[in-house]
């Protein structure tokens, strides 16, 4: 991290949002499910990510698609910070923040998450067949899943309700163990093992 | 599906996926433009200086044409806001200074102005590191000394105009 003091970067920052200067801004958030990058542009959130050593990567990504003047700013994002962490606490039912699909292309894969977005609530759970029923095309079921896969915003595009017909949670950009939570958060899925890991 | 908005088409084709994050060179940096900007314009405004200077950079990143020494474009414009931090300093403050009010104030317009009363060697070293942009092994060959000589010289010279400029 830079040592440059953070009253002296967040005046940047602000400078910069108030005179339209930032082509995204970013934060990392401290949740229930452990830290999460996020990522806002002009539009709504971009990026999320669960993995910190990948953030350079994630970042860059983001530069390639928004613009390269990504300016990291904890006090800008704030309310978008309290809203995911609300939700992840279980005090809100939706995060209810707009976002931007633009990582993840154009096509059937973004038309799944769209439709994912659009159609699947709280304390469901669908499978890939049936998002892809749902996007329009009830056989792409892979297709689906590799919509899932890629996913840029997990959790505000709830990607975690998403599950496998043979059984089970199935595959999860944060990992099996952070799904299982976040359906049991949700209450898709009763607590299975209260203290135990 | 929304069409593109102009925001995310990059000024220039080359920028796209080739500047980096323009926040990762303040993370890599910014102590070390902080360090130069107190050498340049003091202590008290090093931070008034940085700050305007990563403004100045963000506003003219996305028309950079290549990544190639984007360290030395940090330090380049930092120098340049402090010396400009200086120039407005000196204006507005010419009543609480009064030996600096003997000379027009008005008259300092750019580099060769603020360094022309230093002796002939501190302005060609400030030339050769401010104006030429030279790194310190670039201004060791041309001042036939070794390196670290070279340093010891700018940040000399650096001081040098920044005590006339205070004086």
């Amino acid at each position: 991290m830079t040592p440059l003091p953070d009253h002296l970067l967040e005046s940047v920052a602000a400078s910069a949002v108030a005179e339209g200067l930032a082509d995204a801004l970013y934060t990392s958030v401290a949740t229930p499910i452990g830290p999460l990058l996020l990522v806002q542009g002009s539009r709504g959130i971009v990026r999320i990510g669960f993995d910190a050593d990948a953030a350079d990567a994630h970042l860059a990504a983001v530069a390639a698609h928004l613009g390269p003047r990504l300016v990291a700013s904890r006090r800008q994002l704030a309310g978008a910070g309290e809203r995911l962490v609300a939700y992840l606490e279980g005090d809100v039912p939706e995060i209810d923040l707009p976002f931007d699909l633009s990582l993840a292309g154009t096509g059937f894969r973004r038309e799944a998450l769209e439709a994912l977005a659009r159609t699947t609530a709280r304390g469901e759970t669908v499978t890939y067949s049936e998002l892809a029923a749902r996007a329009g095309r009830p056989r792409a079921a892979r297709a689906a899943g590799t919509a899932c896969a890629i996913n840029p915003v997990p959790l505000v595009v709830p990607c975690h309700r998403v599950v496998p017909s043979s059984g089970g949670v199935g595959n999860y950009g944060g990992g099996a163990e952070r799904k299982l939570r976040l359906l049991e958060l949700e209450g898709a899925l009763k607590p299975s093992r209260p203290t135990t890991r | 599906m929304p069409s593109v908005p102009p925001h995310i088409v990059p000024p220039t084709a080359v920028a796209q996926g080739v500047l980096p994050p323009f926040w990762s060179l303040v993370d890599a940096h910014g102590d070390e433009l902080l360090a130069h900007a107190r050498r340049v314009a003091g202590p008290e405004h090093a931070e008034d200086v940085v700050q305007e200077a990563l403004l100045r950079a963000l506003r003219a990143y996305p028309r950079l044409r290549h990544a190639d020494h984007l360290r030395a474009w940090l330090y380049r414009v930092t120098t340049n806001a402090a010396i400009d931090d200086l120039c407005r300093r000196r204006r507005e403050e010419p009543a609480a200074d009064p030996p600096a009010a003997t000379e027009d104030p008005h008259e300092i317009d750019g580099f060769e102005d603020l360094i022309a009363a230093l002796p002939d060697g501190t302005r060609a070293v400030l030339r050769l590191r401010f104006v030429d942009d030279l790194e310190y092994g670039d201004i060791a060959a041309r001042l036939s000394c070794s390196e670290a000589a070279a340093r010891q010289r700018v940040s000399t010279a650096v001081r040098t105009l920044r005590e006339r400029l205070a004086a």
